[in-house]
């Protein structure tokens, strides 16, 4: 039965691996669904299958669902699947004479110092294409050897023999002076028309040339294969109906049009999962609550992502796939630890889970795809928290039998301990690593993650999130019942969003007033440029203005809000209050150097109220008694199973408890009550931790 | 004794936990390039009785002989420790510590009265006095020219920091505002690991703390002995030499016996030359860290990381050889220097235990420090680590071209170009591969680099060149040796001048030229595919010549394919592999 949509609404289309989410809200907050497969092969049809699908579950054309589509979201994992498939373009750099190599060279930085075996990953730009030009701009931004044309007339010439796509152009101390950079690039635009050109200084303008680079390579890599697809996904839309220009989610988690972010499609390698943002904003709202930290759990991995009064966490270094990419961009901490996480006993007689995975095949013993060791999820199935039978619509057919005969074999025999006991002590551990992980994003900031609300989003997410909030101390668990879309319903909720980073290098204290204004006017001046051609009037408009600041000495920086205008002492108050929060101290009196000046320029659209549904009365029904190892202290008893759909706004239930959702089961621990709010997600008020 | 397996897990990695957050900590808050950038710094935990239960932070080199400290902590203060101390030592003669400029900071943790468990942050100082500032004085002859000594103290009392002994740490250095920062960063440190520490060790019950402790430093015991286990016994041997003590050319061997037998391995250094006049001397604790480096290179990383892992292992480290001196000796290059032969000894010997797990050697250091005052009047220290060597390979992957020195494993990462311009008078003006430097092999070596910089001002130097003459990253399993470095020194509108290899000197405005030395391959070099060596001939990392010569393998005449037929018929009639190395 097709639901009636009052328009305009939005559209959300995340394309994963395995499937493109789309979500629609209506102009009255209702919410509509569809799941279709993705088509890696074509990532456009993917996304045009899952138009067609829900056209035809809404019973309306295609045309008619675009056409009343004011917003149009998209995220997609193009650009980081471009790079981790090694299917990115063929790329050239242009480098200062004596440099080609800091690409290669990595700054020599090994993930852990301990395990020297690993390789690192291929480098994107081998050598015979990395050249060289003559110039040199020293560490005042002054020109001590002007660039010779003639050198990197040369050089195209060897890199359009090699055939290259895509050329960067990253040069010594560009963040200082760019001159060089862009005589480079406005003398290979017009020497060589139709190649890509990506510049550091325009892409990333930052101190440090392997991460300037580094990121820049990744921007060249990535366009000739991105923008096309963008483009054309952009004009079928049309074709079809949608009146306005596609929109992207940015690794900022804000969106973009298609056009602005062609100039810089490195800003994608988040996409899809950055748009989580938007969801936890929106949830937020639902929840009451602006300190949430967010665990995400699938089959493979755990992303741990926090806000806290209101403010997501950003973090400038991403690794993706092992290369360095520096540019604004929610924190997300990835654990490789999941559903189908694997665990054992090593020689010494200890148990281990992970960081090893089954992977979609064979995956976990209780597939029945010829997976031998057990896993996370064959550990919930002896637990009786998932059954035996079929789940994700007949997609998987869970056999317990196999799980409890893995789990004998490889853990519970080995150990000298009985099955349920080997179970309880995998989750336990697999629980007890995205607790540190939880307590490294938020411990690490300087927050005590007892503050914070845990939000479980994933398909896993729901069935640790009570362990390990409790664990945590924290106020309590929120599961939205879109966890399955948590992608898809974030774009919905996501405000456009620039981010401008301009280098300075000076102390806080010999700072001129004046210059620092017209700086910051310059990049509030872009800004609202680029804001205002999107058509966001004035008031629309919103101005977020950091500065990264470091005590001499200090590498890392760290980001302060500020207002205008400046004021010296305001800013070392804030510093020094940001600087205690993170290490307990400060050094009063120490000389602070103004590392960057950023902005965030938003534009600002109306946030998605969901339709509330009015308080039901009465209590809900389980639909079976199931026997449920509850906890350690519990152990394995008769606990009461419900169905997501059974319940009802202003229903709750008392723990210990399961809920089964379409996409997700919920585990209510003893003692911990679950409730229905009035947008039918789940709060869980948690027991009291045991000592 | 633990029945609880489960918990026993769980345990461990919380404490693995709690040393990485304090070096989360520690990188944040110091204030000295040497840890914010180069984590040169190791957080660890020890228990009541001073064996090291998680070194799951920081530098290999750093830890693994951590426990010494913490047993001549625990000899000279025993049971005169209170809730709220905080000791502090550096002196590798009387407190157990590896070397002078590695300040060992370490907090008892008391739980209901009684000592549970000790959280240590131990990190390398920019300057603590001596000869030279940087704290390497390559002209140091005994342990008085190196620095100030510390035996254990207590720098705070039950909370209190002792304001006068802070201000004499802070008077014996050139750098006291580092020093002053760096130290608060390591107090701030060790005290989110006591938090966390004493909160866990409540929650499983003060007597029941030290028995998990035990079973963790029991179970790691297990899986060291499980893994030697599976290698032959035997008696193998390794040899690894300097060939120069600072101040004269001349060899100055570390000698190694390798027994394996009954899940056990004796590292027998007997046979080593005495020790030296100059300032490469090992101490007891180091030589220990040394040989764990290099038996955790060698088998799995994924080992516990505790001292339980090392008792399968003796180490007999005769006196007065360079491996323990006795004092007086200068000591403070021995985490480079011999810890790098040290351990390229000890992979020499294993290397025949299991050819694939055998290491190559890697490049040792040829690069200078340079030290002076900057704009502000303040001293800096700066180590030209762009000049980095390159790395030995291992079976499969070739070494790293420039990397963070041996004993680090590359734990130590470089500085970026423009950071160091910012920081210091310099203009680096090149930091390339080298040609044909690179160790031969089916995996081959790093290829080192060449790194050139103009130093503007007149500024003190230290040098340490170690590998500017003798090849030092030899090849394994047929692999061949990398090059030896080279370095030229040019004052301004001069011609060159001499270089020392080691020694401290006064040096105008400079043009410093330094090759860094290759790593050693792993593997016969007529075994790789011949399309990594073209590649590497399109690179310019190895020449055409030295493809056929070393590689057997011969490029079409424009260089563009390899020639598949005659680098074919090349190596079917080259039945023996070559004499390695070029």
């Amino acid at each position: 039965m097709a639901a009636v949509l009052r328009p305009p609404w939005r559209i959300g289309v995340d394309v994963g691996g395995t499937f493109t989410d789309l979500v629609v809200i209506d102009a009255a907050g209702a919410i509509h669904i569809a799941k279709s497969p993705t088509t890696p092969a074509d990532p456009t049809e993917g996304v045009l299958a899952a138009v067609a699908l829900a056209a035809r579950q809404l019973d309306l054309p295609v045309t008619g669902l675009l056409r009343d589509c004011a917003l149009f979201i998209h995220g997609s994992t193009i650009a980081t699947n471009t790079v981790l498939g090694g299917k990115g373009a063929k790329v050239g750099l242009i480098a200062t004479q004596g440099f080609r190599d800091t690409l290669e060279i990595r700054r020599g930085l090994r993930a852990d110092s301990w395990d020297h075996r690993p390789p690192w990953p291929d480098v994107i730009v081998p050598r015979k294409r990395r050249l060289a030009v003559d110039e040199r701009v020293d560490r005042r931004g002054m020109v001590t050897r002007p660039l010779d044309p003639e050198s990197l007339s040369r050089a195209l010439r060897t890199l359009k023999g090699e055939g290259a796509e895509a050329v960067v152009i990253c040069l010594l101390n560009s963040f200082l002076n760019d001159s060089h950079e862009r005589a480079c690039h406005e003398l290979i635009a017009r020497e060589w028309p139709d190649v890509w050109i990506s510049r550091s200084s325009q892409v990333a303008p930052i101190m440090g040339e392997y991460e300037r680079v580094s990121t820049t390579t990744i921007d060249a890599c990535v366009a000739p294969r991105v923008v096309p697809y963008l483009r054309a996904l952009d004009e079928r839309l049309r074709g079809l109906g949608l009146l306005r220009r596609l929109a992207l989610v940015q690794s900022n988690g804000g969106i973009v049009s298609v056009e602005q972010v062609a100039a810089r499609p490195v800003t994608l390698v988040l996409s899809g999962p950055a748009a989580g943002v938007g969801a936890i904003r929106s949830l937020s709202r639902a929840a009451g609550s602006s300190d949430l930290i967010c665990i995400e759990i699938g089959g493979t991995s755990c992303d741990v992502t926090m806000m806290q009064a209101g403010e997501i966490a950003m973090t400038d270094q991403l690794d993706v796939a092992g290369y360095h990419v520096n540019i604004p961009s929610v924190e997300i901490h990835t654990i490789g630890t999941g559903g189908g996480t694997i665990a054992g006993v090593d020689r010494g007689g200890m148990l281990w889970v992970g960081p090893h995975g089954a992977g979609a095949r064979p995956g976990p013993a209780c597939y029945g795809l010829g997976g031998e060791e057990p896993t996370v999820t064959d550990a919930q199935l002896v637990l009786g928290r998932l059954k035996s039978g079929s789940y994700a619509g007949g997609l998987i057919l869970l056999d317990e039998r196999r799980a409890a005969e893995a789990i004998e074999r490889r853990v519970a025999r080995p150990l000298g301990i009985d099955n349920t006991a080997a179970a309880a002590g995998m989750i336990r551990l697999m629980e007890q690593k995205v607790r540190h992980a939880v307590e490294r994003v938020s411990i690490e900031r300087g927050y005590d993650p007892a503050r914070f609300t845990l939000v479980a989003g994933g398909g896993a997410g729901a069935m640790h999130a009570a362990a390990v909030a409790r664990a945590l101390g924290c106020r309590g668990v929120y599961v939205p019942r879109l966890a399955g879309v948590f992608c898809a319903f974030g774009m919905c909720n996501s405000d456009v969003r620039h981010d401008y980073v301009q280098s300075w290098l000076g102390d806080l204290d010999t700072t001129d007033a004046q210059r620092f204004a017209a700086a910051f006017a310059a990049l509030d001046a872009k800004g609202r440029a680029m804001l205002e051609a999107e058509g966001f009037g004035p008031n629309r408009v919103a101005l977020h203005r950091l500065l990264d600041l470091k005590y001499t000495g200090q590498q890392w920086t760290i980001p302060v809000a500020i207002t205008l205008p400046f004021d010296p002492r305001a800013i070392r108050a804030a510093f020094e209050e940001s600087y205690s929060r993170l290490y307990g101290h400060h050094q009063p009196d120490g000389n602070i150097e103004i590392i960057n000046l950023r902005l965030a320029a938003s534009g600002l659209l109306p946030a998605v109220e969901l339709m509330a549904e009015a308080a039901a009365g009465g209590a809900p029904a389980p639909s079976e008694i199931r026997n449920v190892y509850v906890d350690e202290h519990h152990g394995r008893r008769p606990v009461r199973v419900y169905a997501g759909a059974d319940l009802r706004p202003g229903q709750s239930v008392a723990g210990p408890a399961i809920v089964e959702e379409a996409t997700t089961t919920v585990v209510v621990g003893a003692g911990d009550v679950l409730s229905v709010d009035p947008y039918r997600n789940y709060a869980i008020a948690l027991a009291e931790a045991r000592p | 004794m633990i029945d609880d397996p489960v918990l026993l897990s769980l345990v461990q990695k919380q404490i693995d936990h709690v040393a990485r957050q304090m070096g989360w900590v520690m990188t944040r808050t110091a204030r000295s390039p040497i840890f914010s950038q180069s984590h040169d710094f190791s957080c660890f935990i020890g228990d009541a009785r001073g064996n090291v239960i998680s070194q799951a932070d920081g530098l290999p080199i750093h830890t693994g002989g951590g426990g010494f400290a913490l047993r001549a902590l625990l000899a000279a203060f025993g049971n005169a420790m209170a809730d709220g101390d905080v000791y502090l030592l550096n002196d590798p003669y009387t407190a157990g510590n590896n070397h002078l400029p590695d300040w060992t900071l370490v907090r008892p943790v008391f739980v209901d009265g009684l000592l549970s468990a000790l959280v240590c942050n131990r990190a390398h100082q920019s300057d603590i006095g001596g000869g030279a500032a940087g704290t390497y004085n390559a002209a140091a002859t005994e342990i008085f020219h190196e620095g100030i000594r510390l035996p254990p103290l207590r720098l705070i009392e039950k909370g209190e920091v002792r304001a006068d002994l802070w201000q004499l740490l802070l008077l014996n250095t050139r750098c006291p505002d580092l020093l002053d920062g760096d130290l608060r960063a390591m107090l701030g440190s060790t005290e989110i690991g006591a938090t966390r520490l004493s909160a866990l060790i409540r929650e499983l019950g003060t007597t029941e703390g030290q028995a998990f402790f035990d079973a963790i430093l029991g179970h790691a015991e297990r899986v060291m002995r499980a893994e030697i286990g599976r290698m032959p016994a035997g008696t193998y041997r390794g040899e690894d030499a300097s060939d120069t003590d600072c101040f004269e050319t001349k060899d100055v061997r570390v000698r190694l016996r390798l027994d394996v037998a009954d899940g056990g391995m004796v590292f027998d250094f007997t046979g080593s030359d005495p020790q030296t006049r100059g300032f490469k001397n090992s101490s007891l604790a180091n030589t220990h860290s040394a040989v764990y480096v290099a038996v955790g290179a060698f088998f799995d990383a994924g080992l516990p990381r505790n001292e339980g892992t090392y008792r399968p292992i003796r180490i007999v480290a005769p006196e007065g050889t360079v491996v323990n001196a006795r004092y007086p000796a200068a000591m403070t290059m021995n985490t480079v220097y011999p810890a790098g032969e040290i351990i390229h000894a000890c992979w020499k010997a294993l290397a025949q235990l299991d050819r694939d797990r055998a290491c190559a050697g890697w490049g040792k250091v040829a690069y200078c420090i340079t030290s002076g005052a900057d704009s502000r009047g303040r001293t800096y220290v700066m180590y030209h680590w762009h000049g980095s060597s390159g790395g030995g390979a291992v079976a499969g992957r070739d070494g790293f071209n420039t990397i963070g020195q041996l004993t680090t494993l590359g734990g130590m990462s470089l500085p970026n170009v423009e950071v160091f311009e910012q920081l210091y008078p310099i203009t680096v003006k090149r930091q390339e591969f080298r040609c044909d430097a690179a160790g031969p092999g089916r995996f081959r070596g790093g290829t080192g680099v060449d790194y050139e910089v103009d130093v503007a001002a007149s500024a003190e130097y230290s040098f340490r060149g170690e590998g500017l003459y003798t090849p030092s990253g030899f090849g394994v399993v047929g692999g061949g040796t990398g090059r030896s470095g080279a370095m030229t020194l040019t004052p301004r509108d001069q011609t060159p001048i001499d270089v020392p290899q080691y020694g401290v000197r006064s040096l105008p405005p400079l043009h410093i030229k330094v090759s860094s030395p290759g790593g050693g391959g792993w593997g016969n070099p007529h075994e790789r595919d011949p399309a990594l060596v073209l590649r590497d001939v399109e690179d310019g990392v190895v020449s055409v010549e030295a493809a056929r010569q070393y590689y057997a393998v011969v490029l079409t005449p424009d260089g563009s394919a390899v020639d598949l037929t005659a680098t074919q018929t090349l190596r079917r009639s080259l039945s023996q592999p070559r004499p390695p190395g070029p």
